[in-house]
């Protein structure tokens, strides 16, 4: 068949004039792209519980007339902002938690300052979390909590839960959660040890430049950001699509820095020794082994995760201790399986069904 | 409508995918080589000590000059926030939160956890 036949004749005026309209949209949009801000994210009512230095632990004001017994906390992972769970309304999965009738709370993280380069993973597992947890069952009048940790969010809230194994604690869920670092292949290249000095930078720098995380970030996809500004271009007159964009363009960009000390253990003892992985961690002296952990565990992973591959994140709920466990593979990336309309259909009712029978 | 195979934007559009898909792939490859990460490192080396000798320098220049150094300006600017911020709001104290509904709440009967192991 020719490439004359295969044509529909009769529907290129209609796709002439489709196409001029959306060009003209598009010099229209282009104009109000640059001179307006995106949409305003993070919006749900909430208050600081407690704030000090990088920690905020955040609680969000209940939207249902009764909430579960048990409260829900967030741990937001170190590199980026915790507004990716709440977006817009609609888009906001701590907004979908709340209507559900959920107590959510949330750990999300300030930039260290330059005096907070010494913090250590101690600091992270042993301090910051339980305070938060202790300021939680303070507020809620409850003991038992279930922890909700994204991405390193979610080896924070592993390692918390391998440490303190006797509670309070009652169900962990981790979203795209890796344990074995060596299978985060592109990441362990990068900081290979026999070239990567990781004691001079930090040296040099303090505290890890956000700078740097966003490179390392976007060499993992490194025509992605191009090819996103193509599409966005070839979508401008969409309205909704552009929304969009520049709610996740925003998040992914604001990347935060890292406390030196806690990114030279994060370098050395999991992308080098994979202590984790091997049952070799410990975080200030105390022993960190997965198989203590035995409380209710399910790990949400994306198939199409290219910061966490599958592979670094699948032994998870094999190595965890409880009988209580499941995992559940989303179609979806490293974000969109958190955020975004995916998220609304599959994630988030997914971790409703399986939060709200563990939560009375 | 014109069908996708057919219609020139949607080809357009795939083009830009696959291209990027293959530049991706590519260069996933080359990035896995101990090659890559040695040039990666040397010049990301040198670069943060030549931010870190600007940086020292720029320091001495400015406190001999009599004026303030990033670092200063920084704390100044943090402090002013954390002033506007107790003044303003933004942060209430959790005694200001609304009365608190009961944790009395029980999921539909479809949620009970199911019990073992499922992975």
């Amino acid at each position: 068949m020719s490439v004359a036949a295969s044509l529909d004749l009769v529907s290129i005026p209609d796709r002439i004039q489709l196409e001029v309209q959306r060009a003209i949209q598009r010099s229209i949009k282009g104009v109000e792209y640059f001179s307006t801000s995106g949409p305003t994210v993070g919006v749900t009512p909430r208050d600081l519980l407690r704030g000090r230095g990088t920690m905020n632990l955040y609680h969000y004001r209940p939207q249902a007339a009764e909430v579960y017994r048990v409260p829900v906390l967030i741990v937001m992972a170190t590199t980026n902002r915790g507004y990716i769970f709440d977006l817009v309304p609609g888009q906001s999965m701590i907004e979908f938690l709340l209507k559900r009738g959920y107590d959510v709370y949330m750990l999300e993280w300030n930039p260290p300052k330059p005096e907070e380069k010494s913090l250590r993973m101690e600091d992270y597992v042993l301090d910051f979390i339980p305070d938060c947890v202790s300021a939680i069952q303070h507020d809620s009048g409850e003991e038992d909590i279930s922890l909700i940790g994204y991405c390193f969010g979610g080896v924070l809230s592993l390692l918390y839960g391998s440490i303190f194994k006797n509670g309070p604690m009652k169900n962990l869920v981790c979203f795209t959660t890796p344990i074995d670092f060596h299978e985060m292949k592109l990441f362990t290249n990068f900081a290979d040890r026999r070239y990567f000095d990781v004691d001079g930078l930090l040296d040099s720098v303090g505290n890890m430049p956000p700078e740097m995380i966003l490179s390392s970030f976007e060499m993992l996809r490194p025509a992605s950001r191009v090819a996103a500004q193509v599409q966005l271009w070839d979508n401008i007159w969409n309205d909704e699509y552009v929304k969009s964009y520049r709610m996740f363009d925003r998040w992914a960009t604001d990347a935060l820095p890292l406390a030196g000390d806690y990114f030279r253990a994060i370098t050395k003892d999991l992308m080098w020794d994979n202590k984790l992985f091997n049952g070799t961690m410990s975080v200030g002296g105390r022993k960190a082994d997965l198989a203590d952990i035995k409380v209710p565990i399910l790990h949400a992973v994306a198939e199409h995760d290219h910061i966490v591959p599958y592979e670094s994140a699948k032994h998870l709920v094999q190595r965890v201790g409880s009988s209580d466990r499941e995992e559940v593979i989303l179609k979806g990336g490293h974000v969109s399986l958190i955020a975004g309309a995916n998220a609304v259909r599959r994630l988030w009712p997914k971790l409703d069904s399986w939060l709200a029978g563990r939560s009375t | 409508m014109t069908d996708k195979s057919s219609d020139p934007i949607a080809l357009w559009q795939k083009m830009i995918g696959e291209m990027e898909k293959g530049f991706n792939a590519f260069a996933n490859r080359t990035m896995t080589s101990p090659e890559f990460s040695k040039t990666m490192n040397q010049a990301g080396g040198a670069a943060a000590g030549a931010q870190k000798q600007l940086g020292d320098f720029m320091e001495k220049y400015l406190v001999s000059m009599n004026m303030p150094s990033r670092a200063q300006m920084v704390g100044m600017a943090e402090r002013l926030q954390s002033i506007e911020n107790a003044k303003v709001g933004g942060a209430q104290p959790a005694a200001s939160s609304p009365s608190k509904p009961p944790r009395t709440k029980r999921p539909p009967a479809a949620s009970d956890p199911a019990k073992g192991e499922t992975a």
